[in-house]
């Protein structure tokens, strides 16, 4: 068997339950006090990681140039600041379930990029999953208001 | 209000979410390793949000916190540590057609995470179960 199969289903096991975890934590822990311990295990594993498998380890940095540090960078503060912050945010408003369910829609965004700045065309499936998806996510936030 | 706010955050969160792997994908155009990649947004992410929560007096409330919460907050890091890890274990070694299209099921696991976990606090209602379903179908037909 494929071992990205079991890799990727426990990537999205992993993925949905630290979300509740999150939950249960805010009720004691302020949002950003929530976001800045999960970074810093992050940061912690995934250092500790390019030190002991890493076959370059931390010398790859040092010939890096500039411009790629700064797409990285940018990366980091929309996922790890500001995506975070919204996301964790939103738990608080409609709910772990809800929130998780709006957010994953990302991908579509990415579509929606491939169309709008590198004109590439979809197939008609995926025009029927970009419809469907936003319906749900119309849907999801009209019950919101109600 | 409140509900509708936290509409608007999560779709927030789905535009960064959505944003930043384009930049990921640039940085990545140099043959650098995706795990320093990843070590250089994290740290970045982690060093933002250190500057705000001094600046703006939120570690005053960190301190105060509960150590139950400090827990918590503990087991959701690890868990996001062994999903970032593995989504970019899968992608090293499966094919990205197979991969983002499993990992997209993951509101799945949240609503039997909530259903474990929370059902006491958290009304999960007939709606939003059926809604996330819908939404991965989508997700899934478009990836």
């Amino acid at each position: 068997m494929d071992l990205s199969i079991p890799l990727s289903i426990l990537c999205a096991m992993a993925w949905g339950i630290q979300a509740v975890f999150l939950k249960i934590a805010m009720r004691d822990i302020p949002l950003y006090g929530t976001i800045l311990i999960t970074l810093v295990i992050n940061c912690l594993i995934v250092i500790g990681l390019i030190a002991l498998a890493s076959e370059k380890g931390f010398s790859e940095f040092r010939h890096l140039p500039g411009s790629t540090y700064l797409f990285f960078m940018m990366a980091g503060v929309l996922n790890y600041f500001i995506g975070r912050r919204f996301y964790y945010s939103s738990f608080r408003f409609i709910g772990v379930a809800r929130a998780t369910a709006i957010s994953a829609t990302y991908p579509i965004l990415s579509v929606g990029f491939a169309i709008l700045c590198l004109t590439e065309k979809l197939a008609l499936r995926q025009y029927f999953g970009v419809v469907l998806t936003l319906a749900v996510v119309y849907l999801l936030i009209l019950r919101g208001k109600k | 209000m409140n509900r509708f706010r936290g509409q608007f955050e999560a779709i927030l969160a789905s535009l960064s979410f959505g944003i930043a792997p384009i930049f990921a994908k640039k940085g990545l155009l140099s043959g650098l390793h995706p795990l320093s990649g990843m070590a250089i947004a994290i740290l970045t992410g982690l060093l933002v949000n250190i500057v705000f929560v001094f600046s703006t007096g939120e570690w005053k409330k960190l301190v105060l916190s509960k150590r139950q919460g400090f827990l918590f907050s503990f087991i959701a890091g690890g868990w996001n540590t062994v999903a970032v890890i593995t989504y970019f274990w899968a992608m090293a070694i499966g094919k990205v057609a197979l991969v983002v299209p499993i990992t997209c099921i993951y509101p799945l696991f949240t609503v039997v995470a909530v259903f474990a976990f929370l059902r006491k606090t958290e009304a999960l209602d007939p709606w939003t179960v059926l809604g996330t379903i819908f939404i991965i179908v989508g997700i899934i037909l478009t990836v």
